[in-house]
């Protein structure tokens, strides 16, 4: 295979992992407003930690991103 | 025949390309050197990302200075910020490396407001986002690196090579858990700075997508970009807040295992 | 044709490369950060820290020592308030001693002035008793001696010498004696 399509290939399937973290935060937000709604009262420790798992997960789909990026300029 | 047609089609949209806008979100990316200068061998060139990382630190400490130029018992509304800032630092210190964290205080403030200026000026259009540069995150994750690397040796000695093996396990697993530890710990400075900037990349690239559309398409079409870049630079500042947070904890984290070997 | 497309495609993806992955900038950032990031340190650590720990130990002094005022005149209220009710009380319990006395010395007055009330009433119906048994006896006597001359008289008259002294003396008592019996009737 050529360099460049094998490259653009690459680089879809890296940024396909973003997939991965938008169903960890899916999975994480839709557990914290269940929580929220089981203890309204916890919500404001409880979204400290929501904040910094969103950001955690997010970082993870960006490694993908990086890679992609990689791959496109190696391309 | 089909090859013809293919290299006039390519051809053609070359041809097109050129001509219309092109759409290069990673452009502002560029480091541009404004002077090169390299005594001794030591490469000290002052580029765009260099200047603003200045502007960045110059804002933070002319913003406690002005802060403070009176600093009162009853706080006005530019001291309660400086305040608040101070101990939400303070607290985080606390909460993650405890009492014995005090001497390592103005480090990890430095470290906070530095990333989150960098981040919060390079909003501004037309400026350039220094965290956005995967040397100037992998820098300040590797200067905490082996700062903490020192810091076990220096308080521990040799038994800080007891923080890769984990406790409570079986001897026959320890070869294979050892390098996983290993790892684990080589990997800290990887993540903690391709956290940071590609969380930076990736936001101003979507801005400058955006951007792009709200600048080329017809006014009838421009709206919609132009409204969703809004929305995405009021998400960029919360996301640079959170990012630079992320990094402070994870310091003190990093810190505070080598100051009390847990494992 | 087709190599040629190619190949500016290739050279558009090698210079549309993340910029961040050009190695000929890393130097100088290097070292820029090392160095911005000392001198912030050294600035902040120099300048706004101390200033900020400064403001915000003052206050939480301050704010103590107010605190400690505010608990030490709560005291002293306390402690005048205690005063204040013992004073009262004393003042309570002086006033209704004093009423006591009052009365005391007032209920004494009402006896001593009913004792000598009834001293001198006792003292006055003695008195008058005596006075009257003096009057009675003097009466009697007045009585006895004006009938003894009456009788004497009267006998004498009468009877002139058939009645000698002792006789008439006689009949004069047993009279007298007969009116002492009547006494009671004639009171």
């Amino acid at each position: 295979m050529e360099s460049l399509p094998a490259s653009f290939i690459g680089m879809g399937l890296a940024a396909a992992g973003l997939a991965g973290s938008g169903i960890g935060l899916g999975f994480m937000f839709g557990k914290a407003i269940e929580a929220f709604a089981r203890q309204p009262g916890a919500e404001a420790q409880l979204s400290k930690y929501v904040w910094i798992g969103a950001a955690f997960v997010e970082a993870i789909a960006l490694y993908g991103l990086v890679l992609a990026f990689i791959i496109m300029g190696k391309g | 025949m089909l090859l013809t047609t293919t290299a006039i089609s390519v051809d053609a949209a070359h041809a097109a390309a050129a001509a219309a806008p092109r759409m290069d979100p990673l452009h502002h990316f560029q480091v541009v050197k404004y002077i090169q200068m390299a005594p001794f061998g030591l490469d000290v060139s002052i580029s765009n990302s260099v200047v603003w990382m200045w502007i960045s630190l110059a804002a933070v400490f002319f913003f406690f200075r002005y802060a403070f130029r009176r600093p009162e018992m009853v706080p006005g509304r530019m001291q309660s910020v400086a305040e608040a800032g101070y101990l939400f630092i303070r607290g985080i210190v606390d909460e993650n490396i405890g009492p014995s964290g005090k001497p390592f205080f103005p480090m990890v403030f430095t470290l906070f407001f530095f990333v989150l200026f960098c981040n919060w000026t390079g909003l501004i259009p037309g400026s350039f986002t220094a965290t956005s540069q995967l040397i100037v995150t992998a820098t300040l994750a590797l200067g905490i690196f082996f700062l903490s690397i020192f810091l076990g040796f220096y308080k521990h000695g040799l038994k800080f090579l007891g923080f890769f093996v984990p406790s409570g396990l079986p001897v026959l697993l320890l070869p294979l858990m050892v390098p996983i530890e290993i790892i684990s710990f080589l990997a800290r400075p990887v993540s903690l700075s391709v956290r940071l900037f590609a969380n930076m990349t990736a936001g101003h690239t979507v801005l400058g997508v955006l951007f792009f559309f709200a600048a080329t398409l017809p006014w009838i079409g421009s709206w919609l970009p132009f409204g969703f870049s809004v929305v995405f630079t009021a998400v960029e500042i919360f996301i640079g807040f959170i990012q630079a947070y992320i990094f402070t904890i994870l310091t003190c984290v990093y810190i505070n295992d080598s100051l009390h070997l847990h494992h | 044709m087709i190599s040629s497309a190619h190949a500016a495609t290739e050279a558009h993806a090698q210079s549309s490369g993340l910029p961040q992955f050009d190695s000929s900038v890393f130097g100088s950032q290097i070292f820029w950060t090392i160095v911005s990031f000392l001198v912030l340190m050294y600035l902040l650590k120099r300048y706004v820290i101390p200033a900020i720990g400064d403001i915000l130990d003052n206050r939480s002094k301050k704010i103590g020592d107010d605190l400690q005022h505010a608990e030490k005149a709560r005291q002293d209220a306390d402690r005048l308030l205690v005063a204040y009710r013992e004073q009262m009380e004393r003042a309570r319990q002086m006033a209704a001693a004093t009423l006591e006395e009052a009365r005391l010395e007032a209920s004494a007055m009402r006896d001593q002035a009913l004792t000598e009330l009834g001293e001198e009433l006792a003292k006055k119906r003695a008195a008058a008793l005596d006075e009257i048994e003096r009057a009675r006896v003097q009466a009697m006597e007045d009585v006895q001696a004006a009938a003894v001359d009456i009788a004497m008289l009267a006998t004498e008259k009468l009877i002139a010498k058939s009645v000698n002294r002792a006789k008439a003396e006689e009949m004069v008592k047993d009279a007298v004696s007969h009116l002492e019996q009547n006494k009671a009737s004639l009171h």
